[in-house]
Formats: structure tokens, C-alpha cells, sequence
């Protein structure tokens, strides 16, 4: 199903040239291992419109890169103003504070401002095992075990409480939710809380960790037989489980456009929208790049 | 009706049977609800003829024509309009707005706390007609409004300029007098003769206070035809344990011995939403005067991109006691433009450095 959006979004990028119609289709199918991820190109694609004149258009992975940019695709509740309001907000959110790329299966730490804490400051780390919400209220979910106990912590992006995000370890996983972390053993959820920034080997790339991981016995909190997991080892599940999951699977799903049509935004507003955001993104990273060189030659 | 107090009193709440005397809410269920159809005195407002095969030459010609007559329109100043000086007191009734409810969004309060916002957005507002107190009383809504009270004064505003086309003559009608473009939105808003206005006046976002509390009014989001458990809060039946058929059903409708029928404004399956209701005392917490939007603290009738009518508020101990913009808010004459985003002193505003505790 997946595999099927992301062609069918990156097919409507047909207006770009053919070296990044094929980075993008090379680019983002889940379940390739790092080295056949392509290269990505982080520039700005500069296209002509109809007019002849030079359009600036953001890249096509920013979808994936900030995907809280996009707004909740009901369109009940759609108002364009609205929306480019709260984008407005979110990027002076981000002048202030850096919120990372980050992906489910990346591990992060968040420092949150707790008037409860000793030293006025929580300090939380984790691995994120699902992401969601758009615009202002996007959200995103830590894992980690501490002294034998899992312990969960959902996070607003922007909420101004939160002093510092950091990602240790930018890595993505192969499968978009990873909830069966919950039902799986122990050590899949654990991350030592003084853990240091990892420094990445290739900067154009994210890896994906092609990682199996093992549950405990049954019984569970879902029945992940049924949701086609692909980052857990084989169930060794009893047949008729396998039966009742084949009975009750929708596989037409996957064909029905119209539903994948009704849960994305178009590709033509997604350019839009990233095209109004990626030069204020662009700049407050140049800003943030030269304010870590200036104190790198600080300390030296 | 959607309650602004701090317990939650919709019907499906405890705290409902607890504040409310029944035999008032099965009066209060025999209250006419609403009326599907326009009032008698209300003009034929949308364009009932069916495509003319019009010529394109002929077209252009039509919207040149309108063109002109509506051209000459340039933002009107303070002081180009004929405004008395009138003094602001506090029994002054100023003016309200119509505004489109576009969506919700959060914001963050100095000590973290997250508050949910509406977002309204204030539309090219411009006043109509103003109806002295003398003549409004003789009018047929006007003489049931002011029976035994003083009368007040009537401003007719209209919202969202539309093409001439889509309206009937007699709609137009209304707006020749002004020369504007036909409005879509018409509303009345009662003002004491302090707070009149004359006709052509435009009303922005700025007409009202950082901090200030509002009544917004609108009709509310329309559910159809709905069972008894979602319109009236029922319990209904149990889920399982044998129960035949009785899931989401009302019940017992009477007993059998006083009046041995049913009451009238017995609470039953019916038509729910579609209301007209007030949401009172709503906190005005950020203003953004360049594309006229006001953020008010709390939710508002309607769904979203719905019309609704925001004023100030009635309620007595959230009233001004400054005065506001009176009668109405002018940009400055000198040319200085006026502060784009005014946020109230409770928020954190999202440029400034993360809150510590």
C-alpha cells in the first residue's frame, strides 16, 4: 500500500528532471537496506514555470523531512489562511528552539522545563515509536526502559516548555509505528539515559535499521499478526490465527485511490506549502550552522 | 447549549442532573427551536434565472459595467466620514462584527499551560444603514424588542463582497444607496445613537481589545436526525447480556397513571443541531490587524468556515471599563501602521525563548 503512494506522489513530481524523478522513487520504498538508498540532494530544484519565470521549489523530501507542515488532509476542517497562519507561528517556534529531522526509530533526548525537578529541567531519553498531529499539535512519542519499567512519554513539538531536542541516533526502522516495541522484549526499548550523540558517517543518507525484533509470548496488547509488521521475527503463531487475520484483511485497500487521495494532501499543495516554508527552514539552519562553527573556533 | 462555565453541563453530564431542574428542561424542550424558512420581509436574494446564453462580448461588457460603478472605492478615513464626536459611557452599545470561524489552534499560556484558541476572521465588514431608535421601534421586530424599554438604534452590516450577478435586483437593491458591491452576509446589530455609524463605514479586527471579552453568536454544527442517546444524553441499554433490540432505544415515555398520555416536550429522536446559540464571555487573547483575525480563547458555535457575529459581551463583570475604539477602530491618519500582531500579556508569544519554570 505504501509502496503504491509514494510511487503514485513521486510520479506527480514528473514536472522535475529525471535525475531526481528517479532519487525520489529510489529514495523512500521502506524496505531497502541503506546501501540502495540513493543519494539525496538537500539544494533547491529550480524549475520554470509556464511564464518562463524561475520558480523556487522546495525538495521533494521535505515531505518526509517535516511532515507536521502538512495540515490534517479532512477537508471538513480545511481553511487555507488558517493554516499558512499557524505555519507562520511554527517557524518562529523554530527560530528559537531546533527541532531536528527526526523519524520513528530514531533515538532522542528532550529537555523539558518541570518545576518539579530538582534542577527545574527533565531530561528524557528514548527511542520514538510514533509521530503524528499536524501544525501546531504534532506530536511525537519516547520510548524507554528504566529500572525495568517502560516508561512512554508523548511530547508536543511546539510546545514551548521543551528547552532542547536532540537525535543521538538518526536512523529509520521498517515499519512507520513502532507500537509492538511495547509487547516486545525489554532490551529492544532500552537506551542508556546518558547516552552521547552519535556522529553520522554519511550526512545525505539515513539509514535504515533492517532490525528483527523479538516479542514475548502472548498474550498481547494488538493483534500484530494482522497488521503486516515488518521489523518483528516471525509470531510462530498457532494457523487459525493466521486464518482469522487473512479473513478479516481488507487487500483491496491498497488498489482504492480514492482513499489514499482523501488521507494525503495533493502533490501541487504540497509544493506549494513547502515552497513558502524552505527559505525561512533554509536560512535559520545556515543561522544555527554558523552560530556552532563561531563557537567550535570559540573553544579552539 | 454549549456552556462556558468551568463544569462541563451539556446534557450527557452528571453535573447536568445535578444544576438543572427537570420539569424546567422538559418546558425548555417544548421551546420552538428553529425555523427552516427566511423571514416574510426578506427580499429574494440569490439569482433564480438559469444560464442565459449570453455572448462573450456581451460578458465583458456586463463586468465593465460593474466595474465602474463600484470602482471608485478608496479605504475610507476617519475623518472623511461625517462621525459625530460622541463620548463613550458605559451603558454604550458599540457595533458588532461579522466574522467566518476558520478553525481552532493552540497556544501556550506564560506558565506553559496550553489553551485552545478559536481562530475568527474578521470579513470586509461595511456598515449598510444605520436606523435611528425612533423608526426601529415602529418596525415590527423593533416593537417586540423595545415593549416596555427605551429603544435603541439598529446598524445593518454587511460581509464578503460578491459580483452583482448572483443576487436578484431587489437584493441589490438594498446596497444602491451606498454604492457598494452587494454584501453575501447581512447582520443587525442593536447600538445606542452614541455608537452609530454611517453608512459606508469599515469595520476590522482592530475594533476590538487585546483582553477584552466577547459574545460570539452563531448557529451551531447541524447532526440531522439523531437518536435519543446522542440529542439527549440517554443512557440507553446494555451492550450485551441478553438484551433484545434495546441498545440505544429511549425507553419508558410516560408513566401510566397522571395524565395517562404522553407530556408534551417529551424528549425523543428528532432534528439536533442547527441552533442559534450564544457562547458568552470569551477572552479576546491575540489580534493580527494585517489579514483581520482575532483569536478568541475557548470554542464558538458552528463548525468550521461557518459565520458567526461576535460583540461585546453582556455579561456584567466582564464588561469594558475603559473605552474601547468608539464608535469604531480608524487606522491612524499619519500613515504609521498599527502594531501587526498584538498578543495578550498572559501568552507566551512564539518568537520569544522557550518558558522556564
Amino acid at each position: 500500500m505504501k509502496n503504491h503512494l509514494q510511487i503514485g506522489l513521486a510520479l506527480s513530481f514528473f514536472k522535475r528532471n529525471a535525475v531526481s524523478l528517479t532519487e525520489t522513487l529510489v529514495t523512500h520504498q521502506p524496505i531497502e537496506t541503506s546501501d540502495e538508498a540513493g543519494e539525496r540532494s538537500v539544494s533547491t530544484q529550480k524549475t520554470g514555470d509556464e511564464s518562463g519565470n524561475t520558480v523556487i521549489v522546495a525538495p521533494p523530501e521535505f515531505r518526509f523531512m517535516y511532515p507536521e507542515f502538512l495540515p490534517d488532509p479532512a477537508p471538513g476542517t480545511r481553511n487555507r489562511l488558517r493554516e499558512k497562519l499557524e505555519r507562520m507561528d511554527m517557524l518562529q517556534r523554530r527560530s528559537v528552539i531546533e527541532i531536528p529531522e527526526f523519524y520513528t526509530g530514531s533515538i532522542m533526548a528532550v529537555t523539558v522545563a518541570d518545576a518539579n525537578s530538582p534542577n527545574k529541567f527533565a531530561r528524557f531519553v528514548g527511542i520514538c515509536i510514533q509521530r503524528g498531529g499536524s501544525g501546531l499539535r504534532a506530536w511525537f512519542i519516547l520510548r524507554n526502559v528504566v529500572d525495568k519499567q517502560g516508561v512512554e512519554i508523548l511530547y508536543e513539538m511546539y510546545c514551548p516548555l521543551i528547552q532542547k531536542i536532540e537525535v543521538l541516533r538518526l536512523e529509520r526502522r521498517l515499519d512507520e509505528s513502532l507500537l509492538y516495541l511495547r509487547d516486545a522484549l525489554p532490551e529492544y526499548s532500552t537506551f542508556p539515559l546518558n547516552m552521547e550523540q552519535e556522529r553520522r558517517l554519511n550526512n545525505s543518507v539515513v539509514p535504515i535499521n533492517p532490525i528483527k525484533v523479538k516479542l514475548r509470548p502472548r498474550p498481547w496488547l494488538e493483534r500484530w499478526e494482522r497488521q503486516n509488521l515488518q521489523g518483528v521475527e516471525d509470531l510462530n503463531l498457532p494457523q487459525r490465527f493466521y486464518d482469522k487475520a487473512e479473513k478479516v484483511a481488507k487487500p483491496w485497500e491498497k488498489y482504492d485511490l480514492m482513499l489514499h487521495y482523501r488521507k494525503t494532501i495533493p502533490a501541487e499543495e504540497q509544493e506549494k506549502i513547502f515552497a513558502e516554508v524552505h527559505s525561512q527552514l533554509q536560512q535559520q539552519e545556515l543561522k544555527r550552522k554558523l552560530r556552532r562553527r563561531r563557537g567550535f573556533d570559540n573553544e579552539q | 447549549m454549549v456552556s462556558s462555565l468551568a463544569v462541563d453541563i451539556t446534557p450527557s453530564s452528571k453535573a447536568f442532573k445535578l444544576f438543572f431542574n427537570h420539569e424546567q428542561i422538559r418546558t425548555m424542550s417544548r421551546v420552538k427551536r428553529r425555523t427552516t424558512h427566511p423571514p416574510y420581509w426578506h427580499v429574494l436574494k440569490n439569482n433564480q434565472r438559469d444560464d442565459e446564453k449570453i455572448s462573450s462580448d456581451n460578458l465583458r461588457f456586463v463586468r465593465e459595467v460593474i466595474q465602474d460603478k463600484y470602482k471608485n472605492k478608496s479605504p475610507i478615513k476617519g475623518s472623511d466620514l461625517g462621525i459625530e464626536k460622541t463620548e463613550w459611557d458605559p451603558k454604550t452599545k458599540r457595533s458588532g462584527v461579522i466574522a467566518r470561524n476558520i478553525g481552532m489552534q493552540h497556544m501556550w499560556e506564560k506558565d506553559g499551560k496550553k489553551i485552545i484558541c478559536t481562530v475568527l476572521q474578521v470579513l470586509d465588514n461595511h456598515v449598510i444603514r444605520y436606523v435611528p431608535p425612533e423608526e426601529y421601534a415602529n418596525s415590527v421586530i423593533g416593537a417586540k424588542m423595545f415593549k416596555n424599554r427605551k429603544p435603541l438604534g439598529c446598524l445593518v452590516v454587511g460581509a464578503e463582497a460578491t459580483n452583482p450577478d448572483r443576487f436578484t435586483r431587489q437584493y441589490c437593491s438594498l446596497f444602491n444607496e451606498v454604492g457598494l458591491l452587494p454584501k453575501k452576509r447581512l447582520a443587525r446589530f442593536i447600538v445606542t445613537p452614541n455608537a452609530a455609524l454611517p453608512p459606508c463605514t469599515p469595520l476590522t479586527a482592530g475594533h476590538f481589545v487585546i483582553g477584552q471579552a466577547v459574545d460570539v453568536y452563531g448557529k451551531t454544527i447541524d447532526y440531522g436526525f439523531q437518536g435519543v442517546v446522542k440529542r439527549w444524553g440517554f443512557k440507553g441499554g446494555p451492550a450485551s447480556h441478553g438484551a433484545t433490540k434495546f441498545h440505544r432505544r429511549g425507553g419508558t415515555i410516560g408513566t401510566g397513571r397522571d395524565k395517562a398520555r404522553v407530556w408534551p416536550g417529551q424528549k425523543m429522536p428528532g432534528h439536533m443541531g442547527s441552533e442559534r446559540r450564544f457562547n458568552r464571555g470569551l477572552k479576546i487573547v491575540r489580534i493580527n490587524m494585517k489579514y483581520n483575525i482575532v483569536y478568541v480563547k475557548g470554542t464558538v458555535p458552528g463548525p468550521t468556515n461557518s459565520i458567526v457575529q461576535i460583540f461585546d459581551t453582556i455579561l456584567p463583570r466582564r464588561k469594558f471599563t475603559e473605552a474601547p475604539p468608539h464608535p469604531t477602530y480608524f487606522p491612524p491618519e499619519d500613515g504609521t501602521l498599527p502594531q501587526e500582531d498584538i498578543w495578550d500579556s498572559s501568552l507566551h508569544v512564539f518568537g520569544s525563548p522557550s518558558i522556564s519554570v
